[in-house]
């Protein structure tokens, strides 16, 4: 048996032949050169989104105030461009943060506001309105994360279903109107389509999400789970609650957004909300979100993204007003915005991007 | 081996962040040779080795190769110009076959009209794995089906198919059992013939035993390189650790102790043809240890044990308590840590913080109403990382960045935090070097005399024997034979009954 046992082993300085080494101070020097390159490197990943947030900003005022534009309101504009998004993405991050990706989101939505619709046109109440949104959204959300739970697929695949499934039961909720579209009584709908509301509602759900995600076990096995499923396994980490967890969370999001879409968008169609999905993951990816979830992930991600999204999409319809194609090239422009964040978040950070 | 010089580094520096891997080094390789590489973990030798095979850039430096500059851009540039390495962690990729795993990114040549010839491919990758010696694998098996030591010997068959002029084995040996190394052994030496070869270990009695010249790096610093009729292991030992390293290695007595609770116990355990009928207890303040060559079913039992398999049939209890799932394992106080750290042990992406804390949050949250705030976060792994001496910057550090015996620093920092009763290691000291590898010793002893249990599975047998109050070995599934510790445990004895 090999027994070391009782091994003593001398200092160094008795080594032969050791080389000369630099002098502790110019080592200490260098190590605190390269902390210090270190720390520059972390703080502008940090900061690099709420550093674009401003650029976005000065753009908008620049672009708004030459073009002679009534500023307050286009700021109005950007608020109620951007607190659906936002409401709905800080809902989807407790998705994103694990590793997951849901599809039908914006699919999710719609069905929900024409529920939330159907629901007020018969009963007239706000309050049921907004419980039917909630529920027909966490509903979805559950039957795809329970699927998945009980047929043990990825999540994804059962959101891939479940956006055929939505498209399929909003055009059988259009046709319960016997016509092409859910109205709403517009007056109703203006009545309560106020800044106020809608501040209310973003300012409540963002307090819930930041505290379930920053300060409860919920949010710290997400990212467990996003930077690595099978450590988070093999800690004790039930994939599958976690999971429905995460998709209740992120269809009260969606229930919440698709209320405020009801109320600002009373003529409901099966086309209504059909961009909600792809502004979610734009505005995500904006913010400085990494797709791929993980340790990464911050749930302050979808409020930069959001309002970053809302002021490129002002500053740009200021700018190409009138323009010919100006629609298309704005669309173009955010296209390139968002394959050049993914880029520099992949080559910058040596990290996954795209989800599992 | 000629004096003809092959490769030279010069001048070479790299850092990750705050942490200097390399600073200023210069390195020699001859023709002929195999020249071991050895130093504490974070010394910088992967670092070095992994530079020259081009899977990552200098900050400085210049390298020779053959007589001419080098920089390869990417691991195939270096290997298809003649330099391959076999890498410290798993190198293949799971999700596609033995096969396409050898001839990765080439598989163009077995290819007519975009239809690859899987025969074809078949029959050349069991012609590569032959040729180092490996004839019991079927080139059709998924990568991810296979264990870690077959997957461990498929990287050397694709390193070795391209026939380099040096080849880079960095610290595989201990994902290996016997039969594994004795083929990596073999390679090695018939390649000396045809070129040069760098080994990486932290076994000292290997390196020494296989090595021509021994060069030892320390903190990013190359401290002095030893020619064969040199080596001398207590002057490598203190070039390697640089301070005077005072204490026992292993445990003291020779007497097997325990107490008389039974903290965890399989009955009849069955899992296909990897465990068969395999009942054991292990007592409060008891360290069984689990041997037997890499196939025999040992590290399958760890996974059993911690309920990560779903067995055929057969049960693990633990005080009472069915452990049926990880989940319910960590609620009765189980731990377990996986041979495999990189991929089934930690969030290398996370940091030290978040990795310790993650078997905790429940306790962290505790008597407040489950919130977790970064101050609790902070004082829950500020013990581990002080007891267990991690050396980074601070808690944030992320664990990518680490060397291989603080990775495992921060593994063992995450179940002992959560008060685990129960821990099982499986090779909890692979890839570590021998001032960690102590320290881990030390810390199992005390887990012990604290009443913790510990399952150790190993494939050292002196770690099985120095440490173990009971000895299971295994064979085929089957515990074959039971050994308790005594000063007059024989090495032969206990390997007979493994093979």
């Amino acid at each position: 048996m090999h027994d070391l046992n009782g091994t003593t082993v001398a200092q160094d300085d008795a080594v032969a032949g050791t080389p000369a080494t630099p002098t502790k101070a110019a080592i200490a020097k260098e190590d605190a050169a390269a902390a210090a390159k270190a720390r520059r490197g972390k703080l502008f990943a940090d900061l690099a989104p709420l550093i674009g947030l401003a650029v976005l900003a000065v753009a908008f005022v620049l672009a708004g105030t030459s073009a002679g534009t009534n500023m307050g309101y286009a700021v109005e504009t950007l608020v109620n461009q951007s607190v659906i998004v936002i409401i709905i993405a800080t809902g989807a991050i407790f998705i994103f943060a694990m590793g997951s990706f849901d599809i039908s989101l914006g699919a999710s939505t719609l069905v929900a506001a024409m529920v939330a619709g159907l629901v007020h046109n018969a009963t007239g109440n706000l309050w049921l309105m907004l419980g039917a949104s909630v529920l027909a959204a966490v509903t979805a959300s559950l039957i795809s994360a329970t699927l998945a739970a009980v047929f043990n697929l990825p999540v994804f695949v059962t959101t891939v279903a479940m956006l055929s499934v939505l498209g399929a039961v909003a055009a059988a909720l259009v046709q319960t109107t016997g016509g092409a579209q859910i109205r709403i009584d517009r007056s109703f709908a203006r009545e309560y389509d106020t800044l106020t509301v809608k501040i209310i509602v973003a300012v409540a759900f963002l307090a819930l999400c930041v505290f379930l995600f920053n300060y409860t076990r919920l949010g710290r096995v997400e990212k467990l789970m996003g930077g690595n499923p099978v450590t988070a396994r093999l800690t004790g980490v039930s994939m599958k609650l976690t999971a429905i967890a995460a998709f209740a969370i992120a269809g009260l999001g969606v229930g919440l957004g698709a209320f405020l879409t009801a109320l600002r968008t009373p003529t409901l169609t099966v086309t209504s909300a059909s961009d909600i999905g792809m502004n979610i993951l734009v505005a995500m990816v904006f913010g400085g979100m990494v797709i791929s979830g993980g340790p990464r992930s911050r749930i302050y991600a979808a409020i930069i993204g959001g309002i970053s999204m809302a002021l490129l999409n002002q500053t740009m319809s200021i700018m190409l007003q009138g323009m010919a194609g100006g629609a298309g090239i704005a669309q173009m422009v955010r296209a390139v915005l968002f394959l050049a964040v993914v880029w520099l978040a992949a080559s910058g950070f040596r990290t996954k991007v795209l989800p599992r | 081996m000629t004096n003809d010089v092959v490769l030279t580094v010069t001048g070479m520096s790299k850092s990750f962040g705050v942490v200097r891997a390399l600073k200023n080094v210069d390195f020699e390789l001859r023709d002929g040779e195999l020249h071991g590489l050895i130093g504490e973990n974070g010394s910088g030798k992967s670092t070095l080795t992994s530079i020259v095979a081009g899977s990552q850039p200098a900050d400085t430096g210049t390298m020779i190769f053959r007589g001419g500059p080098w920089s390869p851009a990417t691991v195939n540039e270096s290997l298809a110009n003649g330099i391959g390495m076999v890498v410290q962690e798993s190198g293949t990729v799971p999700g596609i076959t033995i096969a396409e795993n050898l001839f990765l990114g080439e598989t163009g040549q077995f290819s007519t009209l975009g239809l690859v010839n899987r025969r074809e491919m078949n029959a050349r990758a069991t012609a590569a794995l032959e040729a180092i010696g490996v004839t019991d694998v079927n080139p059709a098996t998924p990568a991810g089906a296979c264990d870690f030591q077959t997957r461990k010997l498929v990287e050397l068959a694709r390193v070795m198919m391209y026939d380099p002029a040096v080849v880079v084995i960095d610290e595989t040996t201990t994902a290996l059992g016997q039969d594994g190394r004795d083929l990596l052994y073999k390679a090695m030496d018939d390649h000396k013939t045809r070129g040069a070869v760098i080994f990486i270990s932290h076994d000292l009695d290997e390196i020494m035993s296989v090595c021509d010249r021994l060069t030892v790096l320390r903190d990013g610093d190359i401290i002095c390189t030893f020619d064969k009729d040199e080596f001398d292991e207590g002057a490598i030992r203190a070039a390697m650790i640089g301070r005077s390293m005072e204490g026992h290695y292993y445990r003291e007595d020779n007497k097997a102790t325990a107490n008389d609770e039974v903290m965890l116990s399989a009955t009849g355990l069955n899992l296909g043809d990897k465990l068969r009928d395999v009942t054991i207890d292990v007592r409060s303040g008891e360290i069984v240890g689990v041997g037997g060559l890499s196939h025999c079913g040992m590290h399958e039992l760890g996974k059993a044990l911690f309920g990560a398999v779903v067995l055929d049939s057969g049960a693990v209890e633990s005080r009472g308590v069915r452990i049926s799932n990880e989940r319910r394992a960590v609620r009765n106080a189980l731990g377990y840590v996986s041979k495999d750290r990189d991929t089934e042990s930690l969030s290398l992406s996370a940091s030290i913080r978040d990795n310790i804390a993650s078997a905790g949050l429940r306790l962290i949250g505790k008597g407040r109403a489950g919130l977790i705030t970064s101050g609790a976060e902070n004082a829950y792994v500020k013990t581990p990382m002080d007891q267990l001496e991690i050396k980074a910057p601070g808690a944030g550090t992320i664990v990518s960045t680490l060397s291989g015996g603080n990775k495992q620093k921060v593994v063992f920092g995450k179940w002992i935090a959560c008060g685990t009763e129960v821990l099982i290691l499986d090779c909890p000291t692979r890839g570590v070097d021998v001032g960690v590898k102590q320290a881990m010793y030390r810390l199992m002893t005390q887990l012990k005399d604290e009443g913790k249990a510990i399952v150790l599975i190993s494939e050292e047998m002196t770690e099985l024997m120095g440490m173990s109050d009971r000895l299971l070995i295994m064979k085929d599934g089957r515990v074959v034979r039971e050994f308790e510790r005594s000063a007059d445990l024989n090495e032969m004895e206990i390997i007979e009954c493994m093979i």
